[in-house]
């Protein structure tokens, strides 16, 4: 197969001692081809452009290769003409596109790399996907995702179980639990590293453990570029690049992986500033590289799917079954139909599998998970129920924001300007997201007021919330955390306070709408006021309606302060989309503070954008 | 012959090895257990930055994550078993009657597509044999699908 790709050279053949001039060094560098394999920044980034991404001395085999293409390509030629040079196997890529380049004719020139052409055998080269997993309960953050490749052995393959994935991620062996390494990965302390495992592996740790959709593009890559991509991934074995959290992520760098199969595709021609793993699905369907979408509903989105199918009494008996599996020899159980007890069990299973999916197992539940087994086995399976696929993440919003709106208070008219630099409020059009989680970053309002002037109304730094609904056998914490700046009712009107407040709460969802609690802590400071920093704790209640065309929300949030006073502030939101990247929004505000009251309401259109 | 050593390399052993418990004590059905996360801080870095622990990453080291797989050849360099959990999801595919982790083990044993049905409802009927214990381990599975398929007209080709 290799020798095959070889033979078809596209220059003159050249014997191999022959030096190509500077010029054909220089034409050869600049090509795509050799900038991809490089991993060269032609400014979708602006830290280096020009030079490689790569931050390994072993990835170059000249003094200056990290800067200098050319230099670069010199060097490899000097070391890839060599017959049996263990070079070649190191760099298998940059072999076959000098081979390529200057026709050079040989009869299996990687015979001696025992070691790649072994790795490469069980390398599957069918396809290339791109797989997405999507937010997961409980965890905006998760928002901002991640990305990896897929190869199967065969286009449509019978079972990505088989599946090897390419992941880029960073690497941080001997992590403890300080947040400094939070810190760390975020402002590029960790060296990055592709990594190829088990496709398996994945779906476990996404689709199970984490509890993450998948959302999987098939790519249109052929064996031939895709023996580019593999023989490429093997030069990369064990080589750090930058991990940067907001542009040289993982979805960004697998980009430029997609490249060095095809180079003229125009993938990172922007400037491609807090690479999103949505954005990175939308690049490669404007790339024309999409053929096909799957979706991949998570454990615990299954469990849910079955046990919608369980009517009260039988959903029930799934409860009773999984606290005691012995229940079904009893005369309840055998009440039901046998298709019925099939599920019944299914969802009991289904149901402890995810209780104990994390921590070691014991016997115990090995039993019992034997058992329920086992009555799912003997009862034959009902048709099944075809699962609803949601709308894929990149048919939703925009990740940007701009808005502009009119409103009044108490009798005061004011005009506001917003911008959010990213994401997702819970009630921002729902097409695509998780229902019931929201991540705010960098969000501010200017209010224009006809008694005040230009005001800041409100600067959040970080806005996340997770309202995560408890079911028959999931029952997540919800909560909230939200900093910035805002302005606050104290005495004598409106003052800006820097805040951040947050806690826990429980959420349910019936039919679309979702009853929500939470325990609110707050610090608060206002300069000029006393005390200088006030502490409050209370409670916040409320709810959403989210559906595709409407997102209505009502809260009430109650607060005691340590310096005797307290603050009452209800709201009512509604929030219509009119299309994927427009909306309408208007609420109604009423903030109280002892005994005086501020009422404002508002209506603003917002635009979503990249 | 290849066949078969190809499955049995799926759920984490070998004929040859089966002698030896694969996977040592931190495999086998009883014992199917994700690694928990190490706290906050490190569950909010994985979140963040994708970290990878950097151990057996690129397909070709030997697995021993919580299974030694030491002088077994295995998919990919490690055992799927003792990484993932696959015994344990194709426990609940043959007790279903199908499923995507069944497929690969007939896909890996190289069974034609046109007998992988009937292989799924053989494999589902004799649930109880192949799965006859809570501590079962992977390579007596293994033997148990084989002396399964040993008796079936259709499948014994693809043990002989």
């Amino acid at each position: 197969m290799i020798a095959v790709l070889l033979s078809v050279a596209v220059g003159h053949a050249q014997p191999l001692s022959v030096r190509p001039s500077e010029a054909q060094f220089a034409g050869m560098a600049a090509s795509a081809r050799w900038q991809a394999l490089l991993h060269i920044n032609q400014g979708a980034t602006l830290r280096g452009i020009g030079h490689s991404y790569v931050d390994d001395n072993d990835f170059f085999l000249a003094a200056d290769g990290a800067t200098d293409p050319v230099a670069e390509l010199r060097a490899s030629w000097q070391a890839l003409r060599i017959p049996g040079s263990p070079v070649r196997c190191r760099f298998p890529a940059r072999y076959r596109f000098l081979a390529e380049q200057l026709g050079w004719q040989a009869h299996d020139p990687l015979a001696q790399c025992h070691e790649y052409r072994q790795w490469r055998e069980q390398m599957p080269t069918g396809q290339l996907v791109l797989v997405f997993p999507a937010a997961y309960l409980n965890s905006p953050s998760s928002m901002f995702g991640h990305t990896l490749l897929r190869l199967d052995a065969t286009p449509d393959p019978d079972s990505v179980w088989l599946s090897q994935a390419i992941n880029f991620g960073a690497r941080t062996d001997g992590l403890d639990n300080s947040l400094f390494y939070i810190w760390r990965g975020l402002a590029g302390g960790y060296p990055g590293r592709f990594s190829v495992v088990p496709y398996a592996e994945k779906i476990r740790e996404y689709a199970f453990v984490e509890n993450r959709d998948m959302w999987e593009y098939a790519l249109n890559l052929d064996t031939d570029e895709l023996d580019w991509v593999i023989r490429h991934l093997w030069e990369l074995r064990d080589i750090n690049f930058d991990y940067y959290f907001f542009d040289e992520n993982c979805s960004f760098r697998l980009l430029e992986l997609v490249k060095v199969g095809r180079p003229q595709a125009p993938l990172m021609d922007d400037l491609r500033f807090a690479e999103l793993p949505v954005n990175t699905v939308r690049a490669l369907y404007a790339a024309n590289l999409v053929t096909e979408r799957r979706y991949r509903p998570s454990k615990a989105g299954e469990l849910e799917h079955l046990a919608d199918g369980l009517d009260a009494r039988e959903l029930a008996m799934a409860r009773r079954l999984l606290a005691d599996p012995s229940l079904a020899d009893s005369p309840a159980f055998s009440r039901f139909a046998p298709a019925r007890r099939h599920v019944i069990a299914q969802v009991a299973y289904q149901a402890l599998r995810l209780r104990h999916r994390q921590g070691p197992r014991d016997s115990a539940n090995a039993r019992d998970g034997l058992a329920l087994l086992r009555i799912v086995q003997r009862n034959p399976a009902p048709p099944e129920r075809p699962l609803a696929e949601p709308p894929a993440p990149e048919t939703g919003h925009d990740t940007q924001m701009a808005s502009v709106g009119l409103g009044g208070q108490d009798g005061t008219g004011f005009a506001e300007f917003g911008y959010r630099l990213t994401y997702h409020d819970i009630l921002d059009p729902l097409a695509g997201f998780l229902p019931g989680a929201g991540i705010e970053g960098l969000n501010i309002r200017l209010r224009l007021s006809e008694d005040d002037g230009l005001s800041l109304e409100s600067l959040d730094l970080v806005n996340i919330r997770s309202l995560a609904a408890r079911g028959a056998f999931v029952k997540p914490t919800s909560w909230f955390v939200h900093a910035g700046l805002e302005q606050a009712p104290v005495a004598g009107g409106r003052d800006l306070a820097t805040f951040i407040q947050g806690g826990p709460g429980a959420s349910w969802n019936w039919g679309g709408f979702r009853p929500y609690a939470f325990a609110v802590a707050r610090a608060e400071t206002v300069t000029g006021f006393d005390p200088d920093l006030a502490l409050g704790g209370g409670t916040e209640l409320g709810a959403v309606y989210l559906a595709p065309n409407l997102q209505l929300g009502a809260s009430a949030r109650l607060l005691y302060f340590t310096d005797d006073f307290y603050r009452l502030r209800t709201s009512v939101t509604a929030d219509m989309p009119l299309s994927t990247d427009n909306a309408v929004r208007a609420d109604c505000a009423r903030d109280t503070w002892q005994g005086q009251a501020v009422n404002s309401c508002r209506v603003a259109l917002r635009h979503y954008f990249n | 012959m290849k066949k078969l050593v190809l499955g049995a390399v799926l759920l984490g052993s070998s004929l040859s090895a089966s002698a030896v418990a694969p996977g040592g004590p931190g495999c086998g059905w009883g014992n199917l257990l994700f690694e928990g996360s190490s706290g906050t801080g490190a569950h909010l870095l994985a979140t963040l930055v994708n970290g990878t622990s950097g151990n057996a990453t690129f397909g070709m080291t030997s697995g021993t994550n919580g299974c030694d797989t030491s002088g077994t050849l295995t998919y990919s360099g490690k055992s799927l078993l003792a990484m993932n959990g696959v015994l344990e999801e194709v426990a609940q595919d043959m007790a279903v009657g199908h499923g995507e982790a069944l497929t690969a083990l007939t896909v890996s044993m190289q069974i034609d597509p046109a007998d992988r049905a009937h292989f799924d409802s053989v494999m589902h009927e004799n649930f109880t044999h192949i799965f006859p214990r809570e501590d079962v381990n992977a390579a007596e599975v293994m033997d148990n699908i084989q002396a399964v398929m040993k008796r079936d007209d259709r499948l014994a080709r693809y043990v002989s």
